[in-house]
């Protein structure tokens, strides 16, 4: 349905099924000329995303996929909609950053007294960092989806590089949560999947609660059990 | 069993070399002059202490390293005061390679390492083993991996591929690394006149000694790195033996590894500038058996140099793919390239201009901005390496101007598949795809990629390639059960 406007298909890709995060507003956007107006409406993927993941809670976005309707009952109860992070994710990113921020701050402003600059020059540097740092991470936690899927765990995140990543249940190794000390005192949880590729062997869903995790930790293995075909090595 | 015993003494050579060599040079450096007869003595009885000790380290390690073959498992003990057993399933084992250096070619031993797709570093490596336990292993290896399967006793190896001495000499031809020679031929064309002016200013004869000694390093750099290509790739020879790849190559270190087809990862097809030029490239296979770190030497070429129509005649022997008609990235792709490009030679003249305000030596440093008029060239001829390609069994990218990298990618050995939009790609509406499999090549290595596609593109792609994927899954399993239930 999307073909129409996208040219540069070498193969008929009409018959594969929509997935689930390309809304409306995407669709739309393919109508344009893929060529002209290169500036154009080259982030309204994007927007699609910052409409969903509008709040901490699980937003299941209406477009689910249609692949869904052919899923057995078994595999269907552990998939999910498009899910945000928990915002509490942001202090603790926030803390981490605050933690390099005076690290820093102390080390340059002794560099710079040392080498005879005026040492106000060392928070200020500092002060950047720290607001770029805030934007940086309201943006990240803004852009973190996931969504378990019938085949395959979606993951979206990044804010220079915007990443889209798909892990196939058959591919997964083993799952794991994790809790450092920062995220213990704040409540979250991170979840671990590791495949055996090479590139991003590992990913990792960060700002979950415990629970979240558990429970998220719970339908992946499930849904790996279930995908039988071997790890293909 | 045991190791050979020939590898104690050789392994007393190896490494008492090093340490003999240690010692010496320590007491050299301590003691500047040993005085007189008496320090000689001193390093002398050192010298037979280290190889006394070394000589009984070996020969226990030796002594204590056994190896057992059991129906399903490999099995070894090893160790002298810290002892580890450790068991290696048949299927589980990617590679064996036997590898003979001249001294254990004398000696008739030979090195034998396993290979797994876990883990940092070979799994097993028997240090040695004579040269006929080592094809034995080998053999009985690939037997007993293949014990479900039916296997034809009459069955001889076919020669796949056999390296010819003209291609051998368009290897080392070819074999130079060209990215570091124009980077090289650069540097020295700019650094080199304003120096030999600073050397002798009266001496104009010196202007042009420059860039002859740059020259003159660089055939010597050529002709150092085809000599390493030709004895390394000496007498090769790709056999199919059964469900396996063998190779065997190298004049003075003789090498011979196996490659099970059914473990096939990805293909590469590597073609570096010159070699295109002759219509030639080479043939990587990669299984899952080598740790990315594990360097390029052990990632080994199935087929060094071959023709372009006789590489993918091999690949097709590997892998049923059909014709290839790669699809480029939107000409705006190449708009980016010319933007990259221009901003690193920006950023180059001003590192000049720095240079020349900190040391003085390059008066003409603003020439680099000159090389701006060949962003358009260099980003065209990026764009135009560059592509996509898929089918029902396989996705196919292609990359790199220097060195051109085709990588096959069997929908079978997807791991994970990505597309990333950095902040320069948004304002082109360009995505890059990323296809991960379990290959060994490291990090930008084995993986495809496709570079600066549509966005649109893009995410279509991602979710084709995992539907793909999954449904090959599925036919692959609906054929073993096919198979299981026709066995019994």
């Amino acid at each position: 349905m999307t073909d129409g406007g996208a040219g540069n298909d070498p193969a008929d890709t009409a018959g594969s099924p929509e997935s689930g995060e390309r809304g409306p507003a995407e669709a739309a956007e393919t109508t344009g000329a893929p060529d002209s107006g290169e500036r154009g409406t080259g982030d309204s993927a994007d927007t699609t995303a910052g409409a969903v993941d509008g709040g901490p809670t699980p937003a299941v976005t209406p477009a689910s996929e249609p692949v869904t309707d052919e899923l057995p009952a078994e595999v269907l109860e552990y998939t999910t909609g498009r899910r945000s992070v928990s915002s509490l994710v942001q202090i603790h990113w926030g803390l981490r950053a605050g933690l390099v921020a005076v690290v820093a701050g102390v080390v340059l402003t002794a560099v710079l007294s040392n080498f005879g600059f005026p040492p106000e020059y060392g928070p200020l540097v500092v002060g950047v960092f720290v607001v770029l740092a805030a934007v940086w991470i309201g943006l990240r936690y803004r852009r973190w989806v996931y969504q378990v899927r019938g085949d395959a765990l979606y993951l979206e995140r990044g804010v220079v590089t915007h990443v889209r990543t798909l892990v196939p249940y058959v591919r997964i190794q083993h799952v794991d949560t994790s809790r450092g000390p920062l995220e213990r005192t704040l409540g979250l949880s991170t979840l671990v999947v590791y495949t055996a590729g090479s590139r991003g062997a590992d990913v990792s869903i960060p700002g979950l609660t415990p629970e979240e995790a558990s429970d998220l930790q719970k339908r992946v293995k499930e849904l790996a059990i279930e995908a039988e075909g071997g790890d293909a090595l | 069993m045991r190791l050979d015993y020939r590898s104690i003494p050789y392994r007393i050579l190896e490494n008492g070399l090093r340490i003999g060599g240690i010692v010496v040079f320590s007491m050299l450096a301590s003691g500047g002059s040993p005085g007189g007869g008496f320090g000689f003595l001193l390093v002398v009885g050192f010298l037979l202490l280290g190889v006394f000790a070394v000589g009984l380290w070996e020969s226990a390690y030796v002594r204590r390293y056994d190896y057992e073959i059991t129906a399903d498992t490999f099995d070894i003990r090893s160790g002298v005061f810290s002892r580890r057993e450790r068991e290696i399933p048949f299927e589980r084992i990617q590679n064996v390679d036997i590898a003979q250096n001249v001294v254990q070619r004398v000696l008739d031993i030979a090195e034998v390492r396993l290979e797994t797709a876990g883990g940092g570093s070979s799994e097993a490596t028997l240090q040695y083993v004579s040269r006929s336990e080592a094809v034995r292993l080998q053999e009985l290896i690939s037997d007993r991996k293949q014990r479900g399967t039916e296997r034809d006793p009459g069955a001889s190896d076919d020669v796949l591929f056999e390296l010819e001495s003209r291609e051998l000499a368009i290897l080392g031809l070819t074999s130079a690394n060209f990215r570091l020679f124009a980077s090289l031929v650069v540097v020295v064309s700019l650094v080199a006149p304003p120096l030999a002016r600073q050397l002798s200013p009266s001496a104009n004869l010196l202007l042009f000694l420059g860039p002859g000694v740059a020259i003159g390093l660089l055939l010597l750099l050529w002709i150092a790195s085809g000599l390493q290509a030709v004895f390394r790739y000496y007498g090769f020879r790709l056999l199919r033996h059964d469900d396996e790849l063998r190779y065997q190559r190298g004049l003075l270190q003789r090498y011979t590894g196996t490659v099970p087809l059914s473990k096939v990862q990805t293909l590469m097809v590597q073609e570096n500038v010159l070699a295109r030029l002759l219509g030639y490239g080479s043939l990587v296979i990669e299984t899952a058996g080598y740790a990315p770190g594990q360097g390029s030497e052990s990632v080994e070429s199935a087929v060094p140099i071959a023709k372009r129509h006789r590489v993918f005649e091999l690949v097709r022997t590997v892998e049923d793919i059909g014709e290839v008609s790669f699809e480029r990235p939107p000409k705006r792709a190449r708009t980016r390239y010319i933007a990259r490009y221009s901003i690193v030679v920006a950023v180059a003249t001003g590192l000049a201009g720095v240079g020349h305000l900190l040391t003085d030596a390059i008066p003409t440093w603003y020439a680099v901005a000159g090389l701006v008029v060949l962003t358009p060239l260099a980003a065209h001829l990026k764009w135009r390496n560059l592509g996509y390609y898929y089918d029902d069994e396989y996705v196919v990218t292609q990359s790199g101007f220097w060195t051109r990298k085709t990588t096959i990618v069997p929908y079978f050995r997807v791991q994970t598949v990505a597309d990333s939009q950095t902040i320069f790609q948004r304002r082109r509406r360009l995505r890059t795809l990323a296809v991960d499999t379990a290959s060994s090549g490291g990090f930008w290595g084995g993986d495809a990629v496709a570079l600066d596609i549509d966005a649109d593109t893009a995410g279509q792609l991602r979710e084709t390639v995992h539907d793909r994927f999954q449904s090959q899954l599925a036919r692959r399993q609906s054929e073993q059960t096919d198979r299981t239930a026709s066995l019994r």
